[in-house]
């Protein structure tokens, strides 16, 4: 297989994926955050209810115990866009997709070896 | 937040190790490769696949990065772009603990899987069966580390968030395991030349 047409595939492969990662991505809490409600109560360990009110007080304990509670405005926040729904969340996958595809060429292409 | 900090400055001296990797070891014929895995681990990580207890995991990548360009440096230059991307554009993961992010994925995730992978491949002879087991192994001790570090900062009892990472991770383990196989083998099928030890693959 050419170089270019391999790229060109790879390219496909990560858009096909951004476009039905908003469709097919499982809303349940990730490992982290699963074992975080669990130990702060709000989720049983090898359950799958989630109390909010108990989540959210959970978030605000954190930010007591470790004192950071430094937060600002993303531009696409949970992989969305504001205002828009699934279409949005699709755009923000796509967007970021190119967005690194992108900044990998460039950074790659500054720090690479050079051939010669 | 000092544990933030520590945590950052580890990570800059990786991302400086990994620069100089490149500048070593990663030719210009690399590049383009480079780009469209950083981009593919960047799309795979929004699909969060289900799991067991109401709980979800993703693939992180490292490992597959680490293993196709043959460097654990690898692993840490990708997950430090997408890692940076995640963090400023889309608000995943933190600016503060993106320090600790990097080590945890990119560093664990790719001095792990590498290291695991050519260890492993040299005793069962397998690639793929080595990529598999490489692959959970490196997010499995991620996910260890993390526990270690969130009870360091005093948010998760020791015992219980080894215990409760240690079970979810295992299981999201076999996802990236499995990720990490089949990338191997399209990637290997594709291009057999590009891969950084060519002889190893047979496919």
């Amino acid at each position: 297989m050419e170089t270019k047409q391999f790229i060109i595939i790879g390219v496909a492969i990560a858009l096909v994926i951004a476009i039905v990662a908003p469709f097919l991505a499982s809303g349940s809490p990730d490992g982290l955050e699963s074992a975080f409600f669990s130990i702060y109560g709000a989720k049983p360990f090898m359950g799958s209810e989630l109390d909010e009110d108990a989540a959210g007080a959970a978030e605000e304990q954190v930010v007591a115990t470790t004192g950071n509670d430094f937060s600002y405005e993303a531009l696409m926040p949970d992989y969305s866009i504001p205002g828009m729904d699934k279409g949005g969340e699709v755009l923000a996958v796509v967007l970021g997709t190119l967005t690194i595809l992108v900044l990998g060429l460039v950074v790659a292409k500054i720090s690479a070896r050079p051939d010669n | 937040m000092g544990q933030a900090l520590v945590y950052w400055i580890i990570a800059l001296i990786f991302i400086a190790l990994a620069l100089r990797w490149a500048r070593r070891s990663m030719g210009e014929e690399k590049i383009p490769l480079v780009a469209v895995l950083a981009a593919g681990i960047f799309a795979i990580q929004a699909l969060n696949i289900p799991i067991p207890w109401g709980t979800s995991g993703h693939m992180v990548g490292a490992a597959l990065a680490a293993i196709v360009l043959g460097s654990p440096y690898a692993g840490v230059f990708i997950l430090t772009l997408v890692l940076l991307v995640q963090g400023i554009i889309f608000g995943d993961g933190g600016i503060t603990v993106m320090g600790a992010n990097i080590i945890n994925m990119g560093v664990v995730g790719g001095f792990v899987g590498y290291y695991g992978y050519t260890a492993i491949k040299s005793v069962i002879g397998n690639v793929y069966a080595a990529a598999f087991i490489a692959g959970w192994a490196s997010l499995f001790i991620s996910a260890i580390l993390c526990a270690v570090e969130l009870a360091i900062a005093g948010t998760f009892p020791l015992e219980l968030g080894l215990t409760m990472m240690g079970t979810y991770h295992a299981v999201i383990g076999l996802i990236e395991g499995g990720i990490t196989a089949v990338a191997l083998y399209l990637i290997a099928s594709a291009r057999p030349d590009i891969l950084e030890h060519p002889t190893a693959v047979s496919a």
